[in-house]
């Protein structure tokens, strides 16, 4: 019966086993295959996996240290900015301190002053018997005022007088037909240097309805000229009077 | 007895020679394929111990199971549901069934040739 059995389906059983055993081998030793692949790919996947990771963790260290840098970059340049403020302050204060100095001993007659000015230089005018009173044509110390405190508004390094050079405490003293400065007596005609920026100078003086135009209002011959150089000693003490 | 070997062994050769690539998200259905197949395949052999063996049956269970399988595995990728852990489930308890009875069967021949 079982033998039988057996012969009868064999060639259309056998077939159709052989059929699906080649299916099955095929799904099996595709799936081992694919598996297998599939494995080796993780296998390279982790150690690029690692690898990425690595490089990420070296990345991370690089920016990490990238933050420091810059952060102490930050620091340095505001340290150094910090430096040249204080520099620059104390540039511009010892500057401005310098030139402060400069113009005070400039004011004062300690050192020696030349450079280019002016000169201007008061006359009496011409003697005018329809003029009564000869006061009004002769120059008087309020002129000379006028055109010192003009000269120094104007930014004039040193004044002198007839060659006295000027300092702070100066006084002029009008005696008469003569003017005292600072104890010396200097009859006219005066001659008023003035070392500073002749530009400036001339302009000033020569301003409309300024100084050189009231003395002249005043009877005075005003002769104003330029000067390429000018020089004024230092005052020394015996100066001083 | 040596057709279904060859065939065996033509059908390993082939899918060892395949190079196609298939994408990771079908890999589950292969796996199923290759469950449903191995429980055909052991169903086949018991129902051949026991008599019972009908090859209409056996191939149809066959071709009918890995598609199955397949479409469960398809369908639970397509739902968001893990369905192919219930054809996993099924096909593994009946592998199991299955050699366990082909296992007893075979118990049953062997003690009897012994008492013989």
């Amino acid at each position: 019966m079982k033998k039988t059995k057996l012969l009868k389906v064999p060639s259309r059983g056998l077939i159709t086993i052989s059929i699906v055993s080649l299916v099955l081998g095929f799904i099996l030793a595709y799936s081992y295959s694919i598996s297998s692949e599939d494995t080796r790919e993780n296998a390279s996947d982790v150690s690029g996996f690692q690898e990425q990771e690595k490089y990420r963790e070296k990345l991370v260290e690089q920016k990490e240290r990238n933050k420091e840098l810059t952060e102490e970059i930050i620091v340095k340049q505001q340290k150094i900015r910090d430096y040249e403020h204080s520099f620059v302050e104390s540039e511009e204060s010892v500057e401005e301190l310098v030139e402060e100095a400069e113009l005070l001993r400039l004011l004062i007659g300690d050192i020696p002053s030349r450079g280019k000015g002016i000169t201007v230089s008061l006359e009496d005018g011409a003697y005018n018997p329809s003029q009564e009173n000869p006061n009004d044509y002769i120059v008087h110390e309020s002129h000379v005022f006028k055109v010192i405190n003009e000269l120094k508004i104007s930014g004039a390094e040193a004044i002198s007088i007839n060659g006295q050079r000027l300092h702070a405490n100066s006084y002029i003293r009008c005696t008469g037909p003569v003017i005292v400065v600072d104890g010396n007596t200097f009859p006219a005609p005066f001659t008023i240097e003035a070392v500073g920026d002749p530009k400036v100078l001339l302009a000033s003086v020569n301003l409309g309805g300024g100084v050189v135009d009231q003395l002249t209002s005043d009877n005075i011959v005003v002769t104003v000229g330029e000067k390429d150089l000018i020089t004024m000693p230092a005052l020394r003490d015996d100066d001083y009077s | 007895m040596w057709l279904p070997l060859l065939g065996l062994i033509l059908g390993i050769s082939l899918g060892l020679l395949t190079e196609i690539q298939i994408p990771e998200i079908y890999e589950s259905y292969l796996s199923i394929a290759v469950l449903a197949a191995l429980d055909t395949l052991f169903g086949g052999i018991r129902a051949h111990l026991q008599h019972v063996y009908d090859d209409k049956v056996f191939v149809s269970g066959f071709f009918f199971n890995i598609g199955l399988a397949a479409a469960l595995a398809f369908l639970g990728v397509h739902l968001g549901i893990d369905l192919y852990l219930a054809a996993i489930f099924a096909f593994g308890v009946r592998l199991f069934q299955n050699i366990a009875v082909i296992r007893r069967i075979m118990l049953t021949k062997w003690s009897e040739r012994k008492n013989q």
